[in-house]
């Protein structure tokens, strides 16, 4: 925290396909760096950062765990991402305020879907990353293939730092191309003891010729280099690790480096990678000022540069509700910070005061009094903060660019056992919403249950889990449904005059508004466009709020209507009669009937199914998917194997595993994640409205 | 590793904002003669009203349209006089292909 300086502080991520050895890896890292005596192992339930009930039973990580260990008087802040698809909004969260990334790829199966999927989200926040191969030891270990599967996957220029020495059961070490040495593992002593010796014969032309191209590689991005090259023949260590700092850091290349984390071989090396290679704070360009309302989003903006002595400035990047209250985890950015002192929140206008403030180490805490530009800490006593705010200082009161956060796909209905739980179960999973930005609660106006909105069946069935475990609330749990969303297709312009006359004040508005669709992903947005005060000022807020209310529920089906814009252009008001109410009440009704004339549609959310299944099976499995009205996107062969890719509505995949298991006698397995969202066809769509009617 | 048999130094430089990136490497023999060549090929380029895929550095220091484009992964061109005698994705690379193709002459 406050002390070490910001060079010496390395921010990173470890984020993976789920089953690659995310929490393995961290494990032997936590180990090697003396912040834990013992090597705790995900199938035996004891990991340090899989702490909740639920991550040690199930054997996988649900939520991103921040720990702190140092490496050669470097502090390293690590936070171990979950790799399930369904609980991704805890990758994109933590990518968005790392400065550095370790991407585990499986050794045998190369880059899986869940890679890809988190590399293009590092891309995105332009995280600078390198790669570990891992699960070298296992059946079918194939490094030069993994680090294909690099380049072929996600278009990348991969830069081998090492090479295996051995593979599967025979692998015992790697070649260090930077040093050109061997570093061999000893056994025993769960992998702290290795050391170093000379390259071994049948290696040497190998590593010859893959160091030729590591110098080729790294070297072309610093000329300086490139003149100590010509002038000697070679460039120093040092000269060479620079080059791949400034390479990592461009993203020019990804450094790649290799070992089996289970067996404990290659962490330590992976460790002096993560200071040698991956920024401190003060690498990186810093943090942009989120663009203004109108600015184009890739405008040149304002960066705050990582400065102790700045104006505070820090993001609010993921909130925890435990036993002692509400834990907001926030990455600095600038300026120096103590307990008591007051910061604005930015993003929604207000002042908080900082109560405590805590170093993490998963889920135990220390309190600490300070923290300063670079560091990532827990907030205790912040009142109205949420995942994305930020905190400020007064005397800079920047709003930091925002975060991005996934759509849910599956609805569930909830509702309590017991009538004594109705509180209970409102408050629980306010605060469940609270923590996790991918989870959404709405009520069904028409039947008045509960909706709860997730990413997967299995991020429902986790947050249900935790209602009753944390919040001991037992709850009737409804079908999982497809998240169906409604939108229009065509501009409609709707006038709705809202009057009534009961004897006393009456209530009088008028709205014209502009219903208009919006490609895909953009949500409701309104606007106003009123001029000459037609509608007064201090009503606009209240047309906003009812068409926002009223697309929680579509015409159609009653589904959320997103992706279109409601532009007030005009109105009417009655200096007695009108009220707030009123034209919230206009703005409702002009929803109601616009939409109606707006042609519009159903969607459907799409997914993107990759099974990856035996030779002999095929046929089956492509026919299935095209059952299911799926649309193959491509076969790719890998040995025995192979991989189809489509994209399937999600109402044709429930259910799936269990008729995969028995078309392929269990020998196939697939992944699937939210791809976008398609008009539900036309029978389909009708046999939907009937239901709902 | 083998030692480049000429004397390399930086050419011209690309003009704008940032670190200067060199745009071209000279080789030079003992008598400090230039000998070869390496360029960087840049694009696509626009002038305003036309687009061009794939530029280099002639002798002269003139821009010009590399016909056809060149294949992906092609980063620099070597030179032998005003000969194209190869072409590299990277630096080093197109230096040693130039160098062979001094060794072959």
């Amino acid at each position: 925290m406050a002390g070490t300086p910001l060079e010496k502080i390395r921010n990173i991520g470890i984020t993976a396909h789920i089953d690659a050895g995310k929490t393995t890896t961290t494990e032997r890292i936590l180990y090697y760096t003396g912040m834990s005596h013992r090597i705790g192992e995900v199938h035996e339930g004891n990991t340090t950062t899989d702490y909740m009930e639920q991550e040690r039973e199930r054997g996988i990580t649900i939520t991103s765990a921040a720990v702190t260990c140092s490496w050669k008087n470097y502090q390293i802040n690590i936070i171990d991402t979950p790799g399930h698809i369904d609980f991704n909004i805890e990758v994109n969260r933590s990518l968005r305020v790392l400065d550095g990334a370790i991407f585990i790829i499986e050794g045998v199966a190369g880059v899986q879907p869940q890679s890809e999927t988190n590399w293009r989200l590092a891309d995105r926040y332009n995280v600078p990353r390198i790669v570990f191969i891992n699960k070298l030891d296992r059946t079918g270990a194939d490094f030069f293939r993994a680090v294909d599967s690099l380049k072929e996957k996600l278009g990348i220029v991969p830069l081998s730092l090492q090479l295996p020495i051995g593979i599967e059961d025979k692998f015992v070490g790697v070649v260090d191309l930077v040093e050109m040495k061997a570093i061999v593992w000893e056994g025993g002593e769960l992998g702290a003891k290795y050391h170093d010796e000379p390259i071994p014969a049948e290696l040497e032309e190998q590593a010859r010729e893959y160091r030729q191209n590591l110098l080729d590689t790294a070297l072309s991005v610093d000329d300086a280099a490139m003149e100590e090259y010509f002038e000697n023949g070679d460039v120093s260590v040092e000269t060479l690790k620079r080059c791949i700092k400034a390479g990592t850091i461009s993203g020019a290349f990804r450094p790649v480096l290799c070992g089996t984390a289970f067996k404990n071989k290659g962490v330590q090396p992976l460790l002096d990678a993560v200071l040698d290679y991956l920024p401190s704070p003060v690498d990186v360009p810093g943090i942009k000022v989120a663009a203004e309302e109108g600015e184009d989003e890739h405008a040149d903006r304002r960066i705050i540069k990582a400065d102790p002595n700045a104006p505070f400035a820090g993001l609010a990047f993921k909130i925890i509700n435990d036993k002692y209250g509400t834990l907001t985890f926030v990455r600095v950015y600038a300026g120096t910070l103590k307990s008591g002192d007051t910061v604005l929140n930015t993003t929604k206008g207000h002042r908080e005061r900082i109560g405590r403030m805590f170093q993490m180490h998963a889920d135990k805490r220390q309190e600490i009094k300070e923290v300063s530009a670079g560091d990532i800490a827990a907030f205790v006593g912040l009142k109205d903060t949420g995942t994305g705010d930020t905190l400020a200082s007064p005397e800079d009161p920047v709003i930091l660019e925002r975060m991005a956060f996934p759509v849910p796909v599956i609805d569930i209905s909830v509702e309590p056992k017991t009538k004594e739980s109705i509180e209970k179960m409102s408050i629980g999973l306010q605060k469940l919403a609270g923590e996790d930005p991918s989870l959404r609660l709405r009520t069904d106006q028409e039947t008045g249950q509960t909706i709860l909105s997730g990413m997967g069946e299995l991020h429902l069935e986790i947050i249900i889990d935790r209602l009753k475990r944390e919040y001991n609330v037992e709850a009737n749990i409804g079908a999982p449904q497809v998240a169906y969303r409604e939108t229009i297709t065509r501009p409609y312009t709707e006038t709705y005059t809202h009057k009534k006359q009961t004897g006393g004040a009456g209530q009088f508005a008028e709205v014209k508004i502009v219903f208009e669709p919006l490609e895909r992903n953009q949500g409701v947005q309104f606007e106003n466009a009123v001029v000459g005060g037609a509608v007064p000022r201090e009503y606009i807020p209240a047309v906003e709020k009812g068409i926002k209310t009223q697309s929680e529920t579509g015409v159609l089906a009653g589904f959320p209507t997103v992706d279109f814009k409601a532009t007030l252009v005009d109105g009417k008001y009655h200096d007695v009669d009108s009220s707030a109410l009123a034209f919230e009440i206009a703005s409702k009704a002009a929803f109601r009937d616009g939409m109606k004339k707006a042609s519009p549609i159903i969607l459907e959310p799409v997914m993107d199914v990759e099974v990856t299944t035996p030779q002999d099976h095929v046929g089956d499995v492509v026919g299935d998917l095209n059952r299911r009205r799926g649309m193959i996107q491509s076969q790719e062969s890998t040995g025995s194997t192979v991989i189809v890719r489509a994209h399937v509505p999600l109402k044709e995949m429930f259910g799936y595993i269990s008729d995969l298991r028995s078309m392929t006698k269990g020998r196939a397995s697939f992944t699937m994640q939210f791809h976008h969202y398609d008009p539900l066809p036309r029978n389909l769509a009708d046999e939907i409205m009937a239901k709902s009617a | 590793m083998d030692s480049p048999r000429l004397h390399w130094m930086r050419g011209r430089q690309e003009e704008g904002p940032g670190v200067p990136r060199t745009l071209e490497w000279i080789g030079c023999d003992d008598a400090g003669e230039a000998i070869a060549r390496v360029v960087r090929i840049r694009g696509p380029v626009s002038t305003g009203w036309r687009q061009y895929w794939a530029v280099a550095l002639d002798e002269e220091a003139r821009v010009v349209e590399l016909r056809p484009t060149p294949p992906e992964g092609a980063g620099w061109l070597a030179y032998i006089g005003g000969q194209v005698v190869g072409r590299a994705a990277l630096p080093l690379q197109a230096v040693r292909t130039a160098e062979a193709a001094l060794g072959a002459d």
